[in-house]
């Protein structure tokens, strides 16, 4: 079995081949090219005998002087193709020729200089029509009516296929990249289905395609044909051999004939759909015996066919136009997602279903810096990311489309890649930032009835052309390419970029303005707490400080219940002051920049401890003191932290005869915990949530002294270290605090 | 006890300069105390310029000054004084209402030599100032951070 590589170098060659100038036709009718000026033959086909005419001698001769009676009833046609300004074949007349009882269908058509007459032989029994009057009204009636590509084609096959009597009519479209697949079928059980079909571009050459494009029919009833030669080789004045492009006799590739030779079938005839100027597909059909369709017919099939094109064309035209409108709906859903989020790629995030249709992707990604999020059939993290390097490094547009990721970046293809083809979409102006979307490998995605995965059978060792083996080396040609992204998906794309480039813009500059907003609003409240520890401590301290004076100078002359006034206003006054003293250091924990570094927990703990000790008085504590090795943390802030904890502590076991605090370290994965655990009053559990916030207080002033700022200090200051902290307790059984630092900003002591 | 140097005290307000005179007054500290009620008049007492061009007593041991004052501020006070060859080794001592940590960083840059926050309570403040007219440093702040204390 030969690989399809070969295979591809074998139909290269046809490429080559000069498929316009075979020098041969058909043997199923006669051509005689006329030259312009004067009508004198210029080329026979060797069969002219059939006209009962010698091939040799009539060449040179005036064609109404050599066959006068051919000549009189072709008049009308010659003049009328004579008098047309565009190629391509005319009507065909039907002609009768007394004598040799010649019964034929003519035609003609212009070739530069010369009119290039062809009689196709019209005998009873000869030709195989199907049905000869097309009941095209009703045709045309159903086309229209009709509001799906796969109906239409179906349609089309039928009445093709009812008009001619081939085993098999199918609808066959090009891709962009001129790579075939069957769209409908109508069959008897003769031949196989090809429908879904898929076949390389290479199948029919780049010249073929040019000639399907300017001729529109084609026609082979036997290919087990004896090729006859043209007469002369080459035309007497310009020595060129005769071109036959627009010649229905044209004699066809050997390559070919194998090829239908190697599909079981004997006749074909294919009719080419433009759309425009371009080829978009071919009406192809085929028998497994020799058929001929006579020139009248085919010409109906031709009409038949130019309606189904402009057909298909409107339908292609509303269908896209239903897509792209599709597409905009759910790219303006996305954009509602987007506006309705913090961040555009949340928006994409939380919407998965939306982000890949709009793009009719399996997967895609957001890169945003260094994150990335995966959507879907995506590629890893680290190949994203060298996606995204290759796309900053080649690529400067806004928006880069691929269907073979692997042939741009010059990388072998990976069958199972779920990023054959790429769609990206920069999303910064300096191109750092994209949001890409991913499609597998087309083979993955395309599947044909016929089994496309059944190698050609073990006999099959020397057929190097057959739909199968086509197939095979379309599976080659399109490996590692995804679909291509449609016009109408790159568009919607386009403005969805330009949609989402406007919200980060705009969210840049309200970004922008809010950090003006709040390092004004900042700089007021340092302003207010600089003015408050200023002129608001300094009224408490003066009533403190002239209470005391009253009381240390005048207090034996006052009664009882006067000093008792007295050192009322002097507590008041001082708590009031403290109040501030705590405010002040609440906000600035806030404003205060960190200065992070090792610090031994257990020093820390230790000093705060000596400090307390004229809180401590003579009362009994069992300190149950860890191993607390040593956290990466501002050491005045976190000591302030500790002090907190510990000075609750040993405020809330004040009724208890053997207070227990008990301080101590727990580390996970993700954090280092450092708790303190009393026997004191705890809380309940229902006020926890209270229990941090600023003046926020679960005991009564007469049971506990405080402000309410302490623990608010704390978790202040644990936010600022990317910590958090936590409590648990119950009424009377105690309360344990916990600080958790994330694992990076700690370190055991080793 | 002629000889002995003054404390100068720059103090605006009324109510700290009472207090505070009362402190220093139980403290028994014998120094005489020359009270400057600005920025101003504490510059031109140390430049012996202006109503103190005739002065006779020697330079102050200490200087006590409140930060937030007319005129001129304390922290300019302290700046004008730490900046000249001739007054430098004068010990100044910040005694303000200010808890404010960027007042004390920049104190300490100016080369403040203490930097104390008056205390709500009447008892720390008399025991502060006491302990200042012995040894000014006992209640000092160091400077956040660990940053440098100038001698």
């Amino acid at each position: 079995m030969s690989s399809p590589k070969a295979n591809l170098a074998d139909l290269d060659t046809c490429a080559q081949e000069p498929i316009r100038i075979p020098g041969k036709i058909q043997p199923h009718g006669v051509l005689i090219a006329l030259s312009g000026e004067d009508a004198s033959i210029v080329h026979v086909s060797f069969n002219v005998s059939r006209l009962g005419l010698d091939g040799e001698s009539v060449l040179g001769q005036r064609f109404d002087e050599a066959v006068p009676t051919l000549a009189r009833q072709l008049q009308p046609l010659l003049d009328e193709v004579r008098g047309r300004q565009e190629d391509g074949p005319s009507r065909a007349i039907m002609i009768e020729l007394t004598g040799t009882g010649g019964r034929f269908e003519a035609s003609a058509h212009r070739c530069g200089d010369l009119l290039i007459v062809e009689l196709e032989d019209a005998r009873a029994g000869v030709a195989t029509a199907g049905e000869p009057d097309p009941d095209l009204r009703a045709f045309v009636r159903r086309l229209q009516s009709t509001a799906s590509l796969d109906h239409l084609c179906a349609l089309a096959t039928d009445e093709i296929r009812r008009m001619t009597g081939f085993d098999r009519v199918m609808v066959y479209r090009f891709d962009e990249n001129w790579n075939g697949t069957v769209l409908g079928e109508s069959r008897n059980d003769v031949l196989p289905s090809y429908l879904d079909l898929r076949f390389p571009a290479s199948d029919i050459p780049a010249q073929a395609r040019e000639l399907y494009r300017i001729s529109p029919i084609r026609i082979i009833p036997d290919a087990a044909y004896e090729p006859v030669p043209i007469l002369p080789v080459l035309t007497p004045g310009t020595d060129k051999p005769l071109d036959l492009s627009f010649a229905a006799l044209r004699s066809v590739s050997p390559v070919h004939i194998e090829y239908m030779h190697n599909m079981g079938t004997r006749s074909s005839m294919s009719i080419s759909i433009l759309q425009g100027d371009r080829l978009w597909g071919l009406i192809s059909c085929h028998s497994r015996e020799a058929r001929r369709v006579l020139p009248q017919i085919r010409n109906a099939c031709d009409f038949l066919a130019q309606i189904f094109a402009l057909q298909v064309g409107a339908l292609e035209q509303a269908a896209s136009a239903t897509h792209r409108m599709h597409l905009s709906s759910v790219q303006t859903k996305l954009l509602g997602f987007m506006a309705e989020e913090d961040s555009f790629v949340s928006g994409l995030l939380e919407h998965p279903a939306e982000f890949l249709e709009v793009a009719e992707a399996s997967g895609g990604a957001i890169v945003v810096g260094d994150s990335i999020r995966l959507i879907g059939e995506a590629p890893s993290v680290s190949e994203v990311r060298d996606l995204a390097d290759w796309l900053r490094r080649e690529h400067k547009a806004d928006l880069v489309a691929t269907d073979s990721l692997a042939r741009d970046r010059g990388l072998p293809a990976t069958e199972t890649s779920p990023a054959a083809g790429l769609l990206a979409m920069s999303i910064s102006q300096v191109h750092t930032d994209y949001v890409m979307w991913f499609r597998p490998e087309v083979v993955q995605t395309v599947k044909w009835g016929g089994d496309p995965t059944k190698a050609v059978s073990a006999q099959d060792g020397s057929i190097r052309l057959h739909p199968r083996k086509s197939f095979e080396i379309w599976r080659e040609t399109v490996r590692g390419q995804s679909l291509p992204w449609s016009r109408n998906i790159i568009e919607t794309v386009r403005e969805l970029r330009n949609a989402v480039v406007g919200i980060v813009l705009k969210r840049a500059e309200e970004l922008a303005s809010l950090t003006v907003e709040l390092q004004r609003s900042n700089k007021e409240l340092e302003a207010f707490s600089y003015s408050v520890s200023h002129d608001l401590r300094a009224p408490f301290r003066h009533i403190v400080g002239y209470s005391e004076m009253l009381r240390n100078q005048e207090g034996s002359r006052l009664s009882e219940r006067g000093r008792r006034y007295i050192d009322t206003v002097i507590e008041a006054a001082f708590s009031a002051g403290t109040l501030v003293d705590n405010l002040l250091s609440f906000s600035q924990m806030g404003r205060a920049t960190l200065n992070k570094r090792a610090v031994d927990l257990n020093m820390i703990v230790e000093d705060v401890i000596r400090r307390m000790a004229p809180d401590i008085g003579d009362r009994q504590i069992d300190w149950r003191i860890g191993r607390l090795g040593s956290v990466r943390v501002d050491p005045v802030m976190f000591k302030l932290a500790v002090e907190n904890l510990i000075s609750n502590a040993v405020k809330y076991t004040r009724g208890r005869d053997v207070a227990v605090i008990e301080i101590g370290r727990t580390d996970d994965q993700s954090e280092s915990v450092i708790f303190v655990r009393d026997n004191g009053a705890g809380f309940d559990m229902r006020y926890v949530n209270k229990l941090f916030g600023v003046f926020q207080r679960l005991h009564r002033a007469e049971e506990f002294e405080g402000t309410g700022i302490g623990l608010a200090n704390v978790r202040r200051i644990l936010e600022r270290h990317s910590g958090r902290v936590w409590a648990e307790g119950a009424l009377d059984q105690g309360a344990t605090f916990h600080m958790a630092l994330p694992n990076q900003e700690a370190a055991r002591n080793g | 006890m002629a000889d002995l140097k003054p404390i100068l005290l720059v103090e605006d307000s009324p109510n700290d300069l009472e207090l505070t005179m009362t402190a220093l007054e139980q403290s028994q500290i014998a120094n005489p105390v020359v009270v400057a009620r600005d920025g101003a008049e504490a510059l031109d007492y140390l430049y012996r310029r202006g109503p103190f061009e005739n002065r006779q007593d020697r330079d102050p041991a200490v200087i006590l000054l409140d930060l937030k004052l007319p005129k001129i501020d304390g922290l300019e006070v302290l700046a004008k004084v730490k900046s000249d060859p001739a007054l430098r080794s004068l010990p100044i001592v910040m005694l303000t209402s200010s808890r404010e940590e960027s007042d004390l960083v920049r104190s300490y840059q100016l080369g403040v030599n203490a930097f104390v926050v008056k205390p709500v309570g009447f008892e720390d403040f008399f025991k502060a100032i006491r302990e200042l007219g012995v040894f000014w440093a006992l209640l000092n702040e160091p400077p956040p951070g660990g940053g440098m204390l100038k001698p």
